[in-house]
């Protein structure tokens, strides 16, 4: 067994190429952020609905802002709102899913109901619900981001948590005199860490594209901020006079979705071959 | 003396979905201290359900209906949950049929052999281990992961696992099934020598009788979740007073001469889903007669013997 250290996604080009790509976006926007170099996000001054030229490399928005500097802020808040709620979500999902396989019996029953329960509504559907119940925001995205992907995450735990219970390691810990917090922790987290981390790659896209859902109607983050989903949100009304408007947000959040889901794709392979 | 674990008309049901089903049905067993007693049956006659028992480890479908389960004198269903994992801790070894099911995949072996020596573990503790199963390079072997061992060496660890806090019992469930026939002998050699070692008592669940004969001192014959006849090892082979414990002597690979048939047991055990209320074993037996099927048979002394049969006697009169 090779134990020197091995390049991430070895013979994965595609997940390389996407993770490069995600990396080179989440740079942009950090230079975007801490950089006044490609302009300020919510500075108004220019022409209206300009088309790209040399000041404004994306055009500008009916406002006169900058395109450019809104869409690298935008990626930051879709990528960090997105991967804020799957964080959140896979926390709390693990140790569900986890309780539920080990414990089985009315735990398992109560958290394997509750999440079909939260499967059973269609997640746009639900997202939107729970941003007219916050109130349209930051936070309702996030909420609505957990809510949606926490019953899958519940399940794929759940699922590979059973797989790892019933074998007789977990038993001989019990005889070490293990306690269940010790079990849970150092024996079936660190085996089912896999699973999790592959499912948290590919909430995160899903999340983005609740996000993104959520905030084109207009429920989820407000302006002067700027997320993928608000950028198409503002610019539809004006597709026609400036395209621009729709299509960069709309090209980058299709790329950065992409990206994530071929860096899940390349983890999966390389975590879990087997599923193959 | 105390014996060290003690087992006394023990009944466990299991609650499926599908409806009760009762896997323990009054065994009774007890083994002195240093010994190693070989309890032999076929799939499904309660040896694993026996041996996850005495550890209080069956899963929350286990039902105990009657019956104690002493370990040291201690009965593990008076214990609370901190008394119960002490004394798994302390006095309780297990090796399993599979080693690497046995040692999580996760975690360096050092480390496992460190949890199973509780907290006074150190380095020379954990080399001192693997050294007494026979692994000479432990320093390697505690840096390497499960997956980096071969099954024999790690069939070795579990067993260094399993003595490694000097328990009074140690169950050992086919711990040589999974392994190599090769190296089949010398684990279970290995194994035995542990436990005189330490002086645990090894309970020795299998169905290869040729292990069990070879180094068992008594041997118990389970059968539907009973322990139908327990005896000298040598004796027992010799003149077996239960119609199972022949016709498994039969039944067994390896006893068959040239030109000879090896006899299967007809039928298959029962499962029961409550108390029998006759003998368990009748329809499948040749001696069977009328009381066989009416009333349950109880423990009894015949000779040298603890069996459960009604006709025990005629039995051990028909082996030469």
């Amino acid at each position: 067994m090779s134990t020197g250290i091995r390049m991430p996604f070895h013979g994965e080009a595609l997940a390389r190429a996407a993770t490069m790509a995600l990396a080179m976006l989440i740079a942009l926007s950090i230079l975007g952020l801490t950089t006044s170099f490609f302009g300020s996000p919510t500075a108004l001054g220019g022409p209206p609905l300009s088309a790209p030229t040399q000041g404004y490399p994306l055009g500008t928005d009916q406002l006169g802002r900058s395109l450019l500097p809104r869409i690298l802020a935008g990626i930051r808040v879709t990528i960090v709102l997105s991967s804020f709620a799957v964080m959140i979500a896979a926390m709390v999902g693990s140790l569900l899913g986890i309780l539920a396989a080990y414990l089985r019996g009315i735990v398992d029953e109560i958290v394997a109901r509750l999440a079909d329960l939260m499967f059973s509504f269609p997640a746009i559907l639900l997202a939107i619900l729970i941003s007219a119940i916050l109130r349209p925001g930051t936070p309702s995205a996030i909420s609505a981001i957990i809510i949606v992907t926490l019953p899958i995450m519940i399940r794929i735990v759940r699922a590979a948590t059973l797989a790892v219970a019933g074998q007789d390691f977990v038993i001989q810990a019990q005889i070490a005199g293990a306690g269940i917090g010790r079990i849970l922790a150092l024996h079936l987290l660190p085996n089912v860490a896999g699973a999790i981390v592959v499912q948290a790659a590919y909430s995160i896209s899903f999340g983005m594209i609740i996000e993104s859902g959520i905030s084109f109607l207009g429920l989820g983050v407000q302006p002067p901020g700027a997320s993928l989903g608000s950028l198409l949100h503002d610019g539809r009304l004006y597709l026609s006079v400036a395209p621009w408007l729709v299509f960069a947000p709309g090209f980058v959040l299709a790329i950065t979705i992409l990206s994530v889901n071929l860096v899940g794709d390349g983890l999966r392979r390389t975590i879990d071959p087997v599923l193959e | 003396m105390t014996p060290a674990l003690a087992v006394q008309d023990l009944a466990i049901d299991f609650q499926s979905r599908r409806g009760q089903v009762r896997a323990i049905d009054g065994a009774t067993l007890s083994a002195a201290p240093g010994e190693v007693l070989g309890i032999v049956g076929e799939s499904g006659s309660g040896k694993s359900t026996l041996g996850m028992a005495i550890g209080h480890l069956l899963g929350a479908g286990a039902r105990r209906v009657s019956g104690d389960i002493r370990v040291d004198g201690r009965s593990i269903f008076a214990l609370d949950e901190a008394g119960l994992r002490a004394l798994r801790a302390d006095e309780l070894g297990y090796v399993f049929q599979d080693p690497m099911g046995a040692l999580d995949p996760t975690r360096r072996i050092g480390l496992q052999i460190k949890a199973a020596l509780g907290g006074m573990a150190t380095r020379m503790g954990i080399a001192s281990v693997l050294k007494d199963v026979g692994l000479a390079d432990a320093d390697r072997v505690a840096r390497s992961y499960p997956h980096e061992l071969s099954g024999g060496m790690a069939q070795r660890v579990c067993i260094g696992i399993a003595v490694a806090r000097r328990p009074k019992v140690v169950i050992a469930d086919e711990p040589t099934a999974a392994l190599d026939a090769s190296i089949k002998s010398q684990i279970l050699d290995l194994l035995v020598r542990r436990c005189r070692a330490t002086g645990a008592v090894l309970i020795l669940l299998s169905h290869d009788l040729y292990a069990i004969r070879k180094c068992s001192d008594r041997v118990a014959v389970m059968y539907a979740g009973r322990l139908v006849e327990t005896g000298w090892t040598a004796a027992v082979f010799a003149r077996p007073a239960h119609p199972y414990t022949v016709m498994l002597l039969q039944s067994a690979i390896g006893r068959e001469r040239s030109g000879g048939r090896v006899e299967p047991i007809p039928g298959a055990p029962p499962v029961l889903t409550g108390r029998c209320q006759a003998c368990a074993f009748a329809p499948r037996c040749r001696w069977t007669e009328q009381a066989c099927t009416a009333v349950r048979p109880e423990a009894r002394c015949v000779a040298d013997r603890d069996v459960i049969c009604h006709r025990a006697e005629s039995v051990m009169g028909a082996a030469r």
